[in-house]
Order: C-alpha cells, then sequence, then structure tokens
C-alpha cells in the first residue's frame, strides 16, 4: 500500500542501552513520506525513546537513523529544520503567550509560514493573547502543535497527543492531525490508545520491551493477528430458533451456545456480513456483528493487554 | 546570529514578567544595601578605653605631665575615654568585671617625674652629640660636659616611663587602640624632649570626590556580591528549571545551536546584572546620597564580571539537573568567594594565610578594582583584572559548551 511511497525515516538496527537496561532493542523501520505512522505500545515500551533517537534527541548506542536519505548524527541541524515536535511532556515558556512561543520556535527555524495563520489553523486565534502558563492542558497540547507546525515540517512527531485531554479535545485533536498529510506532512505519533491507532494510523509498529513486534495497517494487521469476526445472536425466548442456528450454520466455520445466545464463528468478514443481514431478515434483533481491532492484536502479540493509563494487564 | 538575538529577547522577556523572580533579584541586593548602609552611615567608630592615673600629687590630684598626657589621649576622636580610681586595684584578671571596660590605660605612680627624668637624659645626650658633630672647640665641649656631669643624677638611668595597656582576651579593637596610643605618646615624647615641630610627617590625603561616605566604600562591594550571587547562585537555578519542566529540550529540536542557548543566557543575565547594579546605585544615591556612582571604565568592568559570573553558573547549570541541587552548588562556591575576598571586610582583618588564598581569587581583584575606579577614581590594577575577568570569562563559555547536555535530556 505504501511501499511505493519514498521512505523519509530509515532506522537499521536501532538500539539504545541505559547502563544495564535495553530501552530501544534493535529497531529497524521506515517511515514513509505522507503517512500517518503510529508507534503503538504499553508505558515503558520505548516509544519516546525511539522517537528522540529519530528526532537526534537522544545517541543511539548502536544502529543507524536515516532522514530523508541523509545520516542523522552527520546532518543533524540541517534535518532538524525538516521537522517539527510535539514532546510528551511539553513545556515552554509559560510567562510568553501563545503567539510569542509559536513565533519564537518560527524564527528558531527561520520559517515564513504566517503566525496567525497558523493560530488559526488550531483555533488559537482567541488565545493568541493568553499566557501559556493560564491555558489548559487541551490548549497547551494545542499551542504545542502550532508551535510544531510553524516550522511547516517534512515530518511531525507527535508524542502522546492526547493523553489526559477530554473526549471533545481528543477528537478535535485527531481531526487536525487526520488533515496534515495532506498539506505534505508526514505524521510520526506514539500512544497506547487503541481507538487513536485504528482512527488515525495508515501503518503501525507494536512496540513490547523495545521490541518491534509487528509492523502493518491496521487491517493487515487484525487479519493477521486479530483472530476471527464473530456473530451474537441473543435469545430473549419466542425467536426462531432453529432457523437462526441453521442461517448461522450454513455460513460460519462453528456455532456454539453461550449464555442464553448463538455464537456464530466466521474466518472471513464477508461471510460474517453475510450471514448477518441473513439473520437480520429472519426478523431477529438482538444480533451483534463483532469485529476483533488493535486490543485483540495486542493481546494476540503482547500476551496482555493494555489498561487505558497504558499499563499491561 | 539572528537566533542568539531571537532568545536572548525572549529570555529577557520571560523574566521580566516573573513578578518574584523580578522582586527577589532587586530586593536582595536592597535589603543588603539598606542594612549595611544604616548599620555603617551612622558616623564614626568609637573605642570605649578607661584611664587610670596613678601619678598624683599629696593632695591626690594629678601631675601636670600625667594630666598633660591623659589630656593628648582625650583628645583622640575614635577613642571615649572613662576615668577609673588611682586606688581601684587592676591586678586581677578580669579587669572588664572590675572598670566596665575591655581596655584599661594604667599611668605609674612617678609618671611624670620619670618623664622629667628621661627628658633631661635625652636633653643632655642629643648636646653631647651635637657638641661632637659640630665644630666645637676642645675647650668648649669639655667646659659643657662639665656642666651636664654637674646636674649629676637627674640625668637619669631608671628608663621611661612605663605605660601598660590592659586588655582583655577577646577583644577585637585592642590592636586598633593600641596604635592610636602608640602615636599619642609618640607625639607626647617628642613634646617631652622639646621637639614641637616634627622633623617628618605624614598627612591624609582625600582623593576622588569629597565626602565619601560608608555607603560609598560599601557600594562596590553590593554590586560585587549581586553579580556574583546572580551568576553563580540564581542561573544554574533558572537553567536546571527550564532542563526540568521541557523547555529545553523543546529548544534542542529546533535548529538552534547549544552555544547559541548558553549565550543568550550569559547575555541575558549580564544585561539584568548592570541593570539591578544601576538599581542600586539609583536607590543609594536617592536614600543615602552616595557620590561614588560607576563611570564607563567601571560599567565596563561590571560587564565583565557580569559575563565571567555567569558563565560560571551556566557551568554549574549544566552540570546539574535539579533546581535545588543548583542553588546549593552555586552557593557553595559564590558565599566561599564572598567571604575570602574581602567584600564586606578588609582582608588585613583576616589571618596572612587566608590572605594569601584571597588573592588568588577573581572576586578580590573584582571588587578591588570597582572599588579603585568608583571611590578612589583611580585605574591602578584594572587593566590587569579586566583582562583576568575577560579570560574567566571566556573559559567558562568553553567550560558550560562542554558540560551542558543538548541530548539526553532525562
Amino acid at each position: 500500500m505504501t511501499s511505493d511511497r519514498s521512505a523519509v525515516v530509515q532506522t537499521r538496527d536501532l538500539r539504545k542501552e541505559y547502563g544495564s537496561t535495553v530501552a530501544v532493542d534493535d529497531v529497524s523501520l521506515e517511515i514513509y513520506d505522507g503517512e500517518i505512522f503510529a508507534l503503538l505500545g504499553p508505558n515503558g515500551a520505548g516509544k519516546t525513546t525511539a522517537v528522540e533517537l529519530i528526532q537526534g534527541l537522544r545517541e543511539p548506542t548502536s544502529g543507524e537513523v536515516t532522514l530523508f536519505g541523509q545520516d542523522l548524527q552527520n546532518h543533524l541541524r540541517a534535518l532538524k529544520d525538516r521537522l517539527g515536535v510535539v514532546p510528551q511532556s511539553f513545556h515552554t515558556f509559560e510567562r510568553l503567550t501563545v503567539r510569542e512561543n509559536v513565533a519564537l520556535i518560527g524564527d528558531l527555524h527561520s520559517a515564513s509560514s504566517d503566525v496567525c495563520e497558523v493560530l488559526a489553523e488550531l483555533d488559537l486565534t482567541e488565545w493568541a493573547g493568553e499566557r501559556f502558563g493560564s491555558l489548559s492542558g487541551g490548549y497547551k497540547r494545542r499551542t504545542g502543535i502550532a508551535m510544531a507546525l510553524v516550522s511547516e515540517p517534512d515530518i511531525l512527531f507527535l508524542d502522546e497527543p492526547t493523553a489526559g485531554l477530554d473526549p471533545a479535545a481528543r477528537r478535535a485533536t485527531w481531526e487536525h492531525i487526520e488533515g496534515l498529510p495532506e498539506l505534505g506532512t508526514t505524521v510520526v505519533l506514539t500512544t497506547h490508545y487503541m481507538d487513536e491507532v485504528e482512527y488515525l494510523a495508515d501503518r503501525v509498529a507494536l512496540l513490547v520491551d523495545g521490541h518491534v513486534e509487528a509492523v502493518d495497517s491496521v487491517p493487515a494487521l487484525v487479519d493477521a493477528y486479530a483472530g476471527e469476526v464473530t456473530v451474537v445472536v441473543h435469545l430473549a425466548g419466542g425467536e426462531p430458533e432453529a432457523e437462526l442456528e441453521s442461517t448461522l450454520e450454513s455460513r460460519a466455520q462453528a456455532v456454539h451456545r453461550r449464555e442464553g445466545a448463538l455464537v456464530g464463528v466466521f474466518d472471513d468478514r464477508q461471510r460474517a456480513q453475510e450471514a448477518y443481514s441473513a439473520l437480520q431478515d429472519i426478523g431477529t434483533h438482538s444480533i451483534d456483528l463483532v469485529s476483533p481491532g488493535m486490543e485483540d492484536v495486542f493481546l494476540e502479540l503482547a500476551g496482555a493487554s493494555l489498561a487505558p493509563g497504558g499499563e499491561l494487564r | 546570529m539572528r537566533r542568539l538575538y531571537r532568545l536572548t529577547v525572549t529570555l529577557l522577556r520571560d523574566w521580566t514578567r516573573n513578578r518574584e523572580a523580578v522582586f527577589f533579584a532587586l530586593l536582595f541586593p536592597l535589603i543588603l544595601l539598606v542594612i549595611f548602609s544604616l548599620v555603617f552611615a551612622g558616623g564614626s567608630t568609637e573605642f570605649d578605653v578607661a584611664v587610670q592615673n596613678n601619678d598624683i600629687d599629696t593632695e591626690g590630684e594629678p601631675t601636670a605631665l600625667s594630666a598633660e598626657l591623659v589630656d593628648a589621649v582625650e583628645e583622640v576622636d575614635p577613642l571615649a575615654v572613662h576615668h577609673v580610681d588611682a586606688n581601684v586595684s587592676l591586678e586581677r584578671e578580669d579587669i572588664e568585671e572590675v572598670t566596665g571596660y575591655k581596655r584599661v590605660l594604667v599611668v605609674p605612680a612617678g609618671f611624670g617625674q620619670r618623664v622629667r627624668n628621661e627628658s633631661g637624659r635625652v636633653r643632655a645626650t642629643v648636646i653631647r652629640g651635637t657638641l661632637a658633630r659640630f665644630n666645637v672647640s676642645e675647650a668648649q665641649q669639655a667646659e659643657a660636659i662639665a656642666g651636664l656631669d654637674a646636674l649629676g643624677p637627674e640625668n637619669g638611668t631608671a628608663g621611661p616611663a612605663r605605660l601598660r595597656l590592659l586588655t582583655v582576651p577577646d577583644d577585637e579593637g585592642s590592636g586598633a587602640v593600641g596604635s592610636i596610643l602608640d602615636s599619642v605618646v609618640a607625639t607626647f615624647n617628642n613634646r617631652a624632649i622639646g621637639i614641637e615641630e616634627p622633623t617628618a610627617t605624614v598627612t591624609t590625603e582625600e582623593r576622588g570626590d569629597a565626602a565619601l561616605g560608608a555607603v560609598d566604600y560599601f557600594l562596590p562591594a553590593f554590586i560585587v556580591a549581586m553579580v556574583l550571587i546572580n551568576g553563580v547562585m540564581t542561573v544554574p537555578s533558572a537553567v536546571a528549571d527550564f532542563k526540568r519542566d521541557g523547555t529545553l529540550k523543546r529548544l534542542a529540536a529546533t535548529p538552534l545551536r547549544k552555544r547559541e542557548w548558553i549565550l543568550a543566557n550569559v547575555i541575558q543575565q549580564s544585561i539584568l546584572a548592570v541593570a539591578i547594579a544601576l538599581v542600586m546605585v539609583a536607590v543609594a544615591w536617592l536614600l543615602f546620597g552616595v557620590t561614588a556612582v560607576p563611570g564607563p571604565l567601571a560599567l565596563c568592568l561590571l560587564v565583565l564580571g557580569a559575563v565571567a559570573f555567569t558563565a560560571l553558573g551556566m557551568v554549574v547549570g549544566g552540570t546539574i539537573r535539579d533546581p535545588g541541587s543548583a542553588v546549593s552548588l552555586g552557593g557553595a562556591i559564590a558565599l566561599p568567594l564572598l567571604f575570602i575576598s574581602g567584600v564586606f571586610w578588609e582582608l588585613d582583618l583576616m589571618p596572612p594565610t587566608l590572605q594569601r588564598v584571597a588573592e588568588f581569587s577573581p572576586v578580590t581583584h573584582f571588587h578591588r578594582s570597582l572599588r579603585e575606579l568608583m571611590i578612589l577614581d583611580s585605574t591602578t590594577g584594572v587593566a590587569a583584572t579586566a583582562a583576568m575577568l575577560a579570560a574567566l570569562a571566556v573559559v567558562f563559555l568553553a567550560g558550560a559548551v562542554a558540560v551542558t547536555d543538548w541530548q539526553e535530556f532525562d
């Protein structure tokens, strides 16, 4: 799907050690021009360390990072000029206004973009004169994104861009991120939110204990690792149970009963969708088509699921 | 260059909007200024000294010569003279308990007679010497010497009258009082042997602006203290704060160079140090009427000092990550330097070993040269101090670049 695009980021056998702790373990990745690439993993998996190695904010113990075909360590300043960064623990001059902070980063990058335009794009015009320190968490993060975008970067790194935001602010942030590839910006985001990955990412790398366990698009990962699609018919009494069961059996790989429900298991989403429609035609109203997602992929590859806070459980 | 300018302006703007930082940066030196000024602006320092005159006649009155000596002691401004009765015994060790004073000048009984005898002996010795030195015939010499010999025992053989200054072990002023009394007694001796006109004198000439007061004298010290504390204690804390809250990491993700970050901080803090120094001078002028205002050369030296010590602060800030620890380390460097360098008291009051150590302290020379420029209107040693501060600035800036991390922030 993306292999015909050029790789703007390439890492080869990237490794970072802190004493006896290996934070990033032989990570080899390619991130393509114009895609939204997600690094998904639990807290402490090495996501932030990995992106900071790519940003030049950390020096690898071994391995190589190439950006736009150039070795990062040999062209560090020139390559930094092409990057936009929103760190996880983002902070800036708190007594400067939103406009002043954004303009500062623009000047440090020698950018010629219009600060007011960038602020308007992120709905920050009304807050332009407010000091950064007086903003709420959502607006602070949005200011961080504006500071990263003001230099019109070729690659934008967003480290946990929606951590700590309320649902509305998360949704608004997603919408801003979603539109960035159309402006020519490649987005690399780290997150532990499955829904964020499913909503935004063109491709995702699943990182556990510093290792990349898998890299692909969300549907491909789901197909490869998440198991079957299921159709669940809830039996309240009075339904044509035999007809329902035979309809399921004619299409499903297997059918079994579970706590007042019939469960049909499918290895093909298309067949499950057909069974779902046929069951609806019979007149049954309480039917669920349960598709696996990244959570199932994660469970399969990491052997554990992710808690909302990002911890393994 | 543009990035350096932009970041310097940003740092200045951020600082000037920090009311707490502005308040405390100005408050500390101003408190120092006002307290020291009020303590030392009250006029001359006086030393209490008690006099026990045991040279009294049969009617209990002091003899003429002992009274003359006591009068001479009373005429010295820095001495506040008190009197102790002759019948009070001072042979015990606790003179303070007996007299209420830490210093007692004891004039012995027979003082006047001894002085007269010694005076006669000295005069005769002088006459003999004079006769030998000049062309006087042998006959005339023999006649004169016979006359002097006829004066007999009054030529004096008992030696000079011995005054005693009794002090207590913890008396810090005894040295100064002893020196003053030496001077008074020397003058008294000259008069006793008939030398009213001294053969050599020392006069004190005041240089620089007239009417310098205690605040003028301490103002360079306040400025040096502020520059040092601001550079070595405040700067590391501010830098560590930027490091801790992630602001530095955000800046390092841009094309900004590490040396531009260091230089911007040094320039910003040096501008602040000079501005605060000028505020101190203005306050001292308004409240205490100081006349020791820094001229262009003093301002240049001040800038050099501010750059050197701010650069040292950047070395400390580059080494330490925690703001609290940065202040502690800065204090461990700044405070001993201040105390050992004669900023708050004269180097002469310190033990000789520490005085030698102080000569190695850049703060000693910075303070000395600023005082030369501001108080004495002299440039003695200023060029050497300026060269030393410039060299230190270069060394510390290089050190700051070496120890400041531009990667690996956590």
